[in-house]
């Protein structure tokens, strides 16, 4: 950033000694004090801003913005006037002989102004790039992670090889339940899928944690109500049984029950509603294990794509019981 | 050799068993599928080696360790686990025995037969780096030779005597008291959510508060419900329980 600073610096010292077309003896003297001004400036405001780091930090964006400009212009003036001063004393009277003081500090502050004003603006929207690359690289990953919970990955693995030795048809079943799944969770999944296929691959999933956890593992499907052929984004319940195989069943030695709910609103006035929820029975364990919250945020983030501000997921906890319901507008494949 | 395996997944289990008959036909297995089952099975069966799965319902399996390592001759253990990134770390850096699911012949044959027994530095570690799995859900003693646990949820209060620390327990809705290892003071810092200190020898279960009664020689009591006997709240504690009883 500070040699950033000092290019801009030299830019303008170049500048302004080069805007004028009358002065062509004292152009490289000029070029000399005006850097050295102008450097002066630039450094001085960059230390301060540096000083001032930990103070504002933790304010939110405008406050920091306009206690920064305010103190390079703070900056500027002081610097401006001990500039002043400097060169009465010394008698350095070429460039200010003609101004006076207050022209001169005014002339300053209104240069100053307005190159800090683009300099401050540069270097945030520099720093707002940066960050999104962060992002973007990061959210990729997440994305990754969003989709795949490492833990039923292996778990599946070795319940494979368990089964493979007692009961290799079972075996066979849960390894190609897997790859189903994986094919769809390895897709881009930006796609509808019907609600038939979506609970299909649900189901396969239920299946393969239901041989490592039994009996522990209980669901009840409740959605003769949602159409078949209604549309919704692939993989949108998998993440939402997961989550309540993760917090609800798993920390409990009894286990305990998923119901999977839905329901067509078509009372209201506008377009109709597909309503999805999922119960499951809230873990009464001391400390909640943690959990990615990533599942929750990819699901919002692809119904935002698919139906922009008319989806939603929304979580609670009633009575022991944790709900997630998502809510859509409803659309259906033609029939063929 | 005799064998405890601790996993919550019957699956996993039996993979286990397989492998262990496979690698010698001479071993003895026992099963548990939790902690607490776990320290039970220790209790009876004085196994040589366990097998303990890391996340289980009920009480995970680094809890259970913690009170295994207060036996007089405790199994040597090795923990298995499929995914936990974190745990993994931490075993690495404690050098500390640990197979990843699904378990290889050739690995297990090695860990069981360079199995050493874990000492409590390396155990008081592994919490230290797993904060989300290494609270307690029970307190342990040794009686006679064999452990012995109370649930946390069941305790009125810590006291402590003398050398001793003492805790007054609900079992099955009598009042019982054992004497345990831990102090006062390890015990306040790991339970502060819970427990509350009243009193240079007193720790008591801060929702289990009943009333506070002021004594004619001025001594301040807490009544506690299920607890006949008040107990002495100490000036320089007053405060935080006064703080305490108006929320």
């Amino acid at each position: 950033m500070v040699f950033a600073v000092v290019i801009i610096g030299e830019l303008l010292a170049f500048i302004l000694t080069l805007a004028p077309l009358n002065m062509a003896q004292q152009r490289w003297n000029n070029l000399a004090l005006i850097s050295l001004f102008i450097q002066w400036n630039g450094l001085m405001c960059s230390g301060v801003l540096c000083l001032l780091r930990p103070f504002i930090k933790n304010y939110s964006q405008q406050f920091i913005a306009v206690s920064s400009y305010l103190s390079v212009l703070l900056m500027l003036t002081v610097l401006s006037e001990l500039t002043f001063y400097i060169m009465q004393l010394y008698a350095i009277t070429d460039i200010i002989s003609t101004t006076s003081h207050w022209e001169f500090l005014a002339h300053n502050l209104l240069i100053g102004g307005i190159i800090g004003a683009l300099a401050l603006r540069y270097f945030y929207i520099q720093h707002q790039w940066r960050l999104k690359i962060e992002a973007e690289s990061c959210t990729k990953l997440q994305l990754l992670q969003a989709r795949i919970r490492p833990h039923f990955l292996f778990n599946s693995m070795n319940s494979i090889a368990s089964l493979t030795r007692t009961r290799p048809d079972v075996a066979e079943r849960i390894t190609e339940d897997l790859a189903e799944l994986f094919r769809m969770i390895l897709r881009d999944n930006h796609e509808l899928i019907t609600w038939s296929r979506e609970k299909e691959l649900s189901q396969r999933y239920i299946d393969i944690e239901k041989q490592r956890l039994g009996e522990r593992l209980s669901i009840q499907w409740q959605t003769d109500a949602i159409p078949d052929n209604a549309l919704i984004p692939a993989l949108l319940i998998q993440p939402l049984l997961e989550n309540a195989i993760f917090h609800g069943i798993e920390p409990e030695i009894t286990g305990g029950s998923i119901i999977v709910s839905g329901e067509l609103d078509s009372s209201q006035l506008k377009a109709p509603q597909l309503k999805i929820s999922i119960q499951n029975t809230n873990s009464k364990n001391l400390i909640h294990r943690q959990g990615n919250k990533m599942a929750l945020s990819n699901i919002r983030e692809r119904l935002h794509t698919h139906f922009p501000g008319n989806a939603s997921i929304t979580c609670h906890e009633k009575d022991d019981i944790y709900f997630a319901i998502v809510t859509m507008p409803y659309q259906h494949k033609p029939d063929e | 050799m005799k064998i405890l395996i601790v996993d919550d997944e019957p699956l996993a289990r039996e993979r286990l068993v397989h492998l262990l008959t496979e690698i010698n036909q001479e071993n003895q297995f026992i099963e548990a599928s939790n902690g607490l089952e776990a320290i039970e099975q220790v209790n009876n069966e004085e196994p040589d080696i366990v097998l303990m799965d890391i996340r289980m319902p009920g009480m995970n399996g680094l809890e259970a360790t913690k009170h295994l390592m207060n036996i007089d001759n405790p199994p040597a253990i090795i923990f298995t686990t499929a995914y936990d990134e974190y745990a993994l770390q931490a075993f690495e850096s404690q050098a500390v025995d640990y197979l990843l699911k699904p378990i290889r012949k050739e690995r297990l044959e090695k860990a069981l037969n360079s199995c050493s027994k874990l000492n409590k530095v390396q155990l008081e570690q592994l919490g230290l780096q797993n904060r989300e799995i290494s609270y307690r859900t029970h307190i342990s003693a040794q009686i006679r030779g064999t452990l012995f646990l109370v649930a946390i949820k069941d305790i009125y209060c810590f006291l402590a005597d003398h050398k001793y620390v003492t805790v007054k327990y609900d079992k099955e809705g009598i009042l019982a008291e054992t004497i345990i290892e831990d102090t006062l003071k390890s015990l306040e810092e790991e339970f502060a959510t819970s427990f509350l200190r009243i009193h240079r020898n007193a720790l008591i279960r801060k929702d289990n508060i009943e009333a506070l009664q002021k004594q004619n020689d001025g001594r301040m009591l807490l009544k506690l419900r299920g607890l006949p006997e008040g107990l002495e709240v100490s000036r320089r504690h007053f405060s935080s329980v006064r703080k305490l009883m108006k929320t």
